[in-house]
């Protein structure tokens, strides 16, 4: 009998698309979102190094801003063809979630195509402008970049923020009859995902970068160039950081109000109750005992209430239809876990890093701190991801909180066709990564032997940089 | 006047659509004569203009599809729900030519390997030819009236489709043509400028072919729609493309190289016209119109807003990119 039925499980599971895609989304969107710390924050980055090396007339200045445009470049353009994969899955995957709720949570992908459309423009003639154009008026239509890059952020993740926390929309009848705008596009979530987003694309491309050069000052190199160029991202990135963990903070409380069940995951509460213990690391079994793991007695009751009464919501308040399953809350847990850990130790290095810059007035000298530094850059790709996991997987079941499920807005191809699309794009996706990945290798080995040697344009070589004349071959 | 700002919005997306076939069709094109010109030892000259044409703006023209799906589920989730529901197959088979293109554009650039630039080249041609001929087939389907009634697979693939799908093959490689020769100018190459001239004029023949090919099975498939384009609103569309194609290679061909490309993007945005204008008021015809699947009015308000934007933000500072482009300021100060 059990066995009939696990059997008719499997088969209909092999007949509807919602696993495969599911396992694409969460495919595509990881890729896209390591793409996106460079695409919003390094245009910032390049445009402070440009600015100090105009502002002090220092060539190694503008030669690292040179450099970087060319990474950014080519890195944008990567990430232009994972986006447009994914306007393209909302449609493929998920055609129900558009048909009902299009008019409302598209309009944050609208104003994000404009600002795609700047972003895109801009980067172009900046990075084809350099010598071309008078470094004035270089710098300054660079400075369209920044702007463009955080319409974008805010927009796509109003986008996510009504998924988590809808508002602004009058359904009649299962469709969308009346929107307001205002109330649609910053809805609850918006405020702290935009701050919380925003403040790790630009410490993720800080730290990023500046581990390159953590790199190079431990295989020994000293110039004014590594110097200067590991200097001015890490300190962008160590001085946000504090201000993340406040902002993280922030946000975590406001899921208690906003999004209950997600926050019941996060924090593996089984039972709501007051006294509610810490839990670090950990797993939940079904009957709600938590395994392993940490518990720190009443401090999640402390942190959302200031107080051990606080009573915090639990799983079980909700329909089991309703909440995260026992895997899902598990992986919520666990990433929200790695996110907060990682942030933590991020905020130490920074604190290292402002300890001696202020009390000796150098930079760190100790090979330990560049050890660090240089894992700085993977760590915030890691959070990242553990932060998309973290509000994604919590919302489970739901693709619109309370209003609509995965499985109903999930398109009605058959689950073969969505496992093929899904390999294709793991083949595509995985030759992009090795293309992009020995282009870089092979521009950072150009750039070394330019600085031994002498100097070429920064850009040869690279698919999206401008290119010499163009000139007959051959005699 | 109530139907004013729905309408307006379709326009609007037809409008997206038209940029995406012009200026993203002159890439496409592009690499269709790339896949055509033949082994690395002959095709050297065209190939490396292609390239050093196509790179500054590629994935700029990308972005009007962009916006042509953002517009599209904001502006009329019901037509988009539909669509992607029944035309799935065309989007996915459009989607990975699109990935594999961009991939493998970058990719010749990095290739040392002769083997391996001919692979990359090869792929970067072959879906420089499948990803427009799968979008507009998405096209085509819409127009037969099958989408939401007839099977996937029927919805997808049948004459209707076919036909759109070719004409759209046929139109790029005649835009990438027309806008070489013009790279070919300005790069000073005469040898290239005769020969995309002549690539032109057969993409001309081949586009008038197809084209009439394209009517009659309109004629065949989707009545109506034929008579629209032929004798209502899609008419004065339709009579620009017969006319303005036939003109653009008659001057390519007596080598007068004035207004061939304002008039190349002026015959294929008058032949998406042609059809957009012919179907309305339905977005898929005898089933969905206009009026039937837009957005509340506080959406419609705000995709007018943002295409306001375009044009105030996005159309100057892509004539500047453009400018600067054909200027040859992007080019290094000449040796």
């Amino acid at each position: 009998m059990v066995l009939t039925r696990m059997t008719s499980t499997l088969w209909l599971a092999g007949e509807s698309a919602l696993l495969p895609s599911r396992i694409q989304m969460a495919f595509t969107l990881a890729t896209h979102v390591l793409l996106v710390p460079m695409g919003v924050a390094l245009p910032s980055l390049t445009l402070l190094m440009e600015g100090i090396g105009l502002a002090r007339k220092d060539p190694v200045a503008l030669k690292i801003a040179r450099r970087w445009s060319v990474v950014m470049a080519v890195q944008f353009a990567v990430g232009a063809v994972t986006g447009t994969v994914l306007s393209f899955e909302f449609g493929i995957l998920w055609p129900r979630l558009m048909g009902r709720f299009g008019s409302a949570l598209g309009m944050g992908f609208a104003i994000e195509g404009l600002a795609f459309f700047l972003e895109a423009i801009f980067i172009g003639i900046y990075l084809y402008g350099w010598e071309r154009l008078r470094p004035r008026t270089h710098f300054l239509l660079g400075l369209a970049l920044p702007p463009a890059g955080v319409l974008g952020t805010a927009s796509v993740l109003a986008a996510n923020a009504f998924m988590n926390t809808p508002a602004g929309v009058t359904i009649t009848n299962g469709r969308v009859t009346n929107v307001n705008v205002w109330a649609a596009l910053l809805t609850p979530a918006e405020g702290y995902e935009f701050w919380h987003f925003l403040i790790a694309l630009y410490m993720t491309a800080g730290f990023v970068v500046a581990s390159v050069y953590a790199v190079a000052w431990l295989r020994g190199r000293r110039d004014h160039y590594q110097r200067l160029a590991f200097a001015i991202p890490f300190t962008v990135a160590a001085a946000l950081t504090p201000v993340q963990l406040l902002v993280g903070d922030l946000s975590a409380r406001a899921l208690v109000q906003d999004q209950p069940a997600k926050f019941a995951a996060v924090e593996l509460t089984w039972k709501t109750r007051d006294h509610n213990p810490e839990v670090i690391g950990g797993l939940i079994d079904p009957s709600g005992a938590v395994h392993l793991g940490i518990s720190i007695p009443s401090l999640d009751s402390l942190l959302v209430g200031y107080s051990a009464n606080a009573v915090v919501p639990g799983l079980t308040s909700f329909a089991a239809d309703a909440r995260p399953s026992i895997v899902e809350a598990n992986l919520a847990h666990l990433a929200f876990d790695v996110m907060v850990g990682l942030g933590s130790a991020g905020a130490l290095l920074a604190l290292w890093y402002f300890w001696v810059l202020l009390r000796r007035r150098r930079l760190p000298d100790s090979a330990w701190f560049y050890r660090l530094a240089a894992l700085a850059g993977v760590g915030c790709y890691v959070a990242v991801e553990a932060g998309w996991v973290t509000t994604e997987v919590g919302r489970q079941p739901w693709i619109v909180y309370n209003l609509m499920r995965v499985a109903d807005a999930v398109t009605t191809a058959p689950a073969s066709f969505v496992w093929t699309m899904l390999a294709a794009l793991v083949v595509v996706y995985a030759l992009i990564a090795y293309f992009f990945i020995s282009l870089l290798m092979r521009l950072a080995a150009r750039w070394k032997r330019d600085d031994a040697i002498g100097p070429s344009a920064p850009e040869e070589g690279a698919p999206y940089g401008p290119r010499p004349a163009f000139r007959r071959a051959g005699p | 006047m109530n139907d004013l700002l729905p309408n307006l919005i379709a326009f609007v997306l037809l409008l997206a659509i038209t940029a995406y076939s012009t200026a993203g069709g002159a890439d496409f094109g592009a690499g269709i004569w790339d896949l055509l010109a033949g082994n690395s030892e002959q095709g050297r000259e065209a190939r490396r203009l292609i390239d050093h044409a196509m790179a500054p703006v590629w994935e700029v023209n990308n972005v009007w599809l962009v916006l042509a799906i953002v517009l599209c589920w904001t502006g009329f989730p019901p037509l988009f729900e539909a669509t992607f529901a029944s035309l799935y197959p065309l989007f996915a088979l459009a989607l990975v030519g699109l990935v594999l293109r961009g991939a493998f554009f970058a990719f010749r650039h990095v290739a040392d390997d002769p083997r391996a630039h001919r692979a990359a080249d090869l792929v970067f041609g072959l879906s420089s030819v499948l990803t427009p001929f799968f979008f507009a087939a998405s096209l085509g389907a819409i127009a037969s009236g099958r989408v939401g009634s007839a099977s996937v697979l029927e919805a997808s693939f049948n004459p209707m489709s076919i036909a759109f799908g070719l004409v759209s093959v046929a139109t790029t490689a005649f835009t990438g043509a027309s806008f070489l020769v013009g790279d070919a100018r300005r790069y000073g190459a005469t040898e290239l400028v005769d020969y995309f001239s002549r690539r032109a004029l057969t993409a001309a023949v081949a586009l008038i072919a197809v084209g009439t090919a394209a009517l009659i099975t309109i004629g065949l498939e989707a009545p109506d729609l034929l008579k629209s384009m032929l004798a209502g609103a899609g008419l004065p569309f339709a009579l620009t493309t017969m006319v303005l194609t036939p003109v653009v290679a008659f001057l390519l061909w007596r080598g007068i190289f004035r207004w061939y490309r304002v008039l190349t993007v002026a015959a294929v945005g008058s032949l998406v016209f042609a059809w957009g204008f012919a179907q309305s008021p339905y977005l898929l015809p005898g089933k969905l119109t206009i009026a039937q699947a837009i957005a509340p009015p506080a959406s419609q308000a705000l995709l007018l807003g943002i295409a306001v934007a375009v044009v105030v933000l996005v159309v100057p500072s892509m004539g500047l990119l453009y400018y600067l482009d054909q200027r040859s300021t992007l080019e290094p100060p000449e040796a």
